[in-house]
């Protein structure tokens, strides 16, 4: 079985954001919905400043406290690493979000499709999509995914259940990278197996010295940075991302 | 004795057109709540305050999850009361007993409604939670000990505690002869039968008390085990969670106690003794979890990491300031007041004498600019400006504490009044607490850097909450309406 994991090399990170971007457009996810996100920020004061950038997908814990508290089961962990979320179980009480450290969880506080970037209802626009609700909606995301068969792949479900990023389960599963990784420009994020050895994840983690973010609560996330540190008492966001429901 | 065969005790059946008044008005705000809960329910929680933690800025548990806890930990009432008479042996407390286990049994409906409004999907829940339910999830011991256990056994005890006395009422006719005669199921109240009764309910006092200890810790390991936040992570949480539980249990008890006191005349067998136990029994609570709380701040703003200061700061001199300041406040308050049934009596002598009316016109002006702030405060009235608002909120706040050192003199005096008083301060206390235990560890939290978050209830929240607890003073007001609040008095008995 594949051991999943993300390499993210904050080395070559910009800051573009083209991979939060590139997760919105693969998974439909509403609006203010970051699924991934990257920081953008700043150490010291003037003149000696340095700016930095992290981006931040879903750790995909291997003791995952999330799946730990879930009280139905909807979010669990797959024999390949993937942390998965079941939006045809889940029930909405937000355990997974309040117990995670790394604030990875959505909710859909109201239906999806009235809170999309564009109002699909309005006329101007119903002219062009011919009502379709969002017209770009990836048809992949509706199949079962994993050995369990269950309803796992992508965003924008339902009003009232908790999403998070998949590492684009729907792809992985056809031998395919998650579309973050897929779409950086800098080649920032990388994607594979630990488990092979010629995989470019493993080759990177056993050339570069690496982190996880919060290791010290034994989460064991499943997500690791080369090439940077983690963020400190002096690291400040530049632009915070404000809620919009 | 004719016309007396006909009165049931305790005012049963009898409604009066204040009732009727006051059902009424009570019907009225749970119509409210529910429109507002259908607003909820077909918008989404959109409608509330809740937000996403991390990027959104925000807490996704607020107002329903500190009310959740907090019928809970009213719920405490009823096991401490079953203990304390059928353990201990306490029997000038017998009063008390079935005031309490209603209490427990409508708190425990009250707080499983309000999980259900809390869920996203509140329909699947019901049958989720039973379907896929994993034992490993800290919510599973809420489910099974908490609303399942407890409620159940609680019942039962009501059930079995009101055997004897629906058997009396039966003997009489009436309009719910039928009801009582179905509570009784064949009970004839002979003394085999009263022995027999006596060891089931002792036994089931004792099956009870491990739930004491057990369900309100597992209300505490909700929060206390989750490493990821921190404020949260502590393993203070679930023995502070119990004695929180048992200080509002109480305390709302006794406010019960003293309005049944006054509406029944039934000043004999609420006798003063009942209140100044209690009040003691109190007292000690309020002093342990005060020790709790400065043992909690003392070790996280002296040791811990820099997120356990940040919340510690949030509270002590920031954005929540107001509240855990004046849930302290509220809580020593509640300590004066206590303590005032110890006055050497000498010194009491010499209080002077004033009537609490002056104290009550303080304490109602007090309420309009406290009304105000909180209005503005929930974004629905949006004319003051910062300047005006913190005025306006320390006008209240003075006006709250002229009213209370005015009725201070009359407090000292009657204990039944400072019992109430001390109950009402630390049901505020307590709600005030559970917000700051739910809410500051979300918003200010966050392990990794995405700056402060913000929590304001919408009105959506503010009216379903007002809604629960009208509809629990409704339950509460309709059962000691068709069932006698006390035990039937033994003059009752030997005339049957």
């Amino acid at each position: 079985m594949a051991r999943y994991a993300m390499v993210i090399d904050l080395d070559r990170c910009t800051g573009c954001r083209a991979c939060m971007q590139a997760c919105k457009v693969e998974n439909n996810t509403p609006m203010a919905n970051f699924w991934m996100y990257v920081f953008r920020f700043e150490e010291g004061e003037y003149p000696n400043t340095h700016v930095w950038f992290m981006p931040r997908p879903c750790m995909h814990c291997d003791n995952a406290p999330c799946a730990k508290v879930c009280p139905v089961g909807a979010r669990y962990k797959r024999v390949d690493g993937l942390v998965a979320t079941d939006w045809d179980r889940c029930i909405g009480c937000r355990y997974c979000e309040v117990a995670c450290p790394y604030g990875v969880n959505y909710f859909n506080w109201k239906k999806p499709s009235k809170n999309y970037y564009l109002d699909w209802q309005d006329e101007d626009v119903v002219q062009v999509t011919g009502g379709a609700v969002p017209p770009y909606r990836n048809p992949d995301l509706d199949a079962p995914y994993g050995e369990e068969h269950r309803r796992t792949a992508g965003g924008g479900r339902l009003k009232g259940v908790i999403e998070k990023c998949t590492f684009c389960v729907h792809r992985v599963e056809r031998g395919l990278k998650p579309a973050c990784v897929e779409n950086c420009p800098l080649f920032a994020l990388h994607f594979g197996d630990l488990d092979d050895p010629n995989s470019t994840v493993a080759q990177l983690l056993r050339r570069k010295p690496s982190f996880r973010l919060l290791e010290e609560l034994g989460t064991e996330p499943r997500v690791y940075y080369i090439g940077g540190h983690p963020p400190s008492t002096e690291s400040r966001q530049i632009e915070e991302v404000k809620a919009r429901v | 004795m004719a016309t007396r065969v006909e009165q049931l005790p305790y005012g049963i059946g009898r409604f009066s057109t204040r009732l009727y008044l006051l059902l009424a008005v009570l019907l009225v705000l749970v119509g409210w709540g529910i429109f507002a809960y259908s607003r909820e329910f077909v918008e989404g929680l959109a409608m509330t305050g809740l937000r996403n933690i991390g990027t959104m800025g925000g807490a996704t548990w607020g107002l329903y999850v500190s009310f959740v806890i907090y019928f809970v930990g009213v719920s405490f009432a009823g096991i401490t009361m079953a203990a304390l008479i059928r353990l201990f042996r306490l029997d000038h407390l017998r009063p008390l007993s079935r005031m309490a286990e209603a209490l427990t049994v409508i708190a425990l409906v009250l707080a499983a409604f309000t999980i259900l409004l809390d869920l996203g999907q509140p329909l699947r829940g019901v049958i989720n939670l039973f379907r896929y339910a994993r034992p490993q999830s800290p919510f599973f011991g809420t489910f099974t000990l908490v609303i399942s256990g407890y409620l159940f056994a609680s019942l039962i005890y009501l059930y079995l505690d009101g055997r004897r006395d629906a058997a009396l009422l039966a003997r009489q006719p009436g309009p719910l002869r039928g009801f009582y005669r179905l509570w009784a199921a064949g009970y004839r109240d002979t003394p085999a039968e009263r022995t027999r009764h006596e060891r089931v309910s002792f036994w089931l006092a004792i099956a009870i008390v491990p739930l004491l200890v057990t369900a309100h810790s597992t209300l505490g390991f909700v929060f206390g085990i989750q490493s990821g936040r921190p404020g949260w992570f502590s393993t203070l949480q679930a023995p502070g969670f119990v004695v929180m539980a048992g200080v509002s249990g109480i305390g709302l008890l006794l406010v019960i106690a003293a309005v049944m006191r006054v509406v029944l005349a039934e000043r004999e067998q609420l006798h003063e003794g009942i209140f100044r136990w209690l009040g003691t029994l109190l007292l000690l609570l309020i002093l342990a979890y005060l020790y709790f709380m400065v043992v909690e701040v003392l070790t996280t703003t002296y040791a811990g990491h820099h997120h356990e200061v940040r919340i510690s700061l949030s509270l002590l001199t920031g954005q929540f300031a107001w509240l855990f300041w004046g849930a302290v406040a509220a809580l020593v308050l509640a300590v004066i007041v206590l303590l005032l049934p110890y006055l050497p009596p000498g010194l009491r002598a010499r209080v002077p004498a004033t009537r609490p009316r002056w104290a009550l016109v303080f304490g109602a002006a007090a309420l309009v600019p406290a009304s105000l702030v909180a209005l503005q405060g929930l974004n629905l009235l949006t004319v003051l400006s910062a300047g005006a608002r913190s005025l306006l909120a320390w006008l209240a706040v003075a006006l709250a504490l002229l009213c209370f050192l005015l009725l201070l003199p009359h407090l000292s005096r009657n204990v039944v009044a400072a019992a109430a008083t001390a109950g009402i301060l630390v049901n505020v206390a307590a709600i005030g607490k559970r917000l700051l235990i739910v809410v500051p560890s979300q918003t200010h939290g966050t392990l990794l850097p995405y700056g402060d978050g913000t929590y304001t209830p919408t009105w959506v929240e503010v009216s379903i909450v007002i809604g629960l607890f009208a509809l629990g003073t409704l339950l509460y007001t309709l059962f000691f309406k068709v069932f006698p609040i006390m035990e039937v008095h033994a003059a009752e008995e030997g005339a049957q």
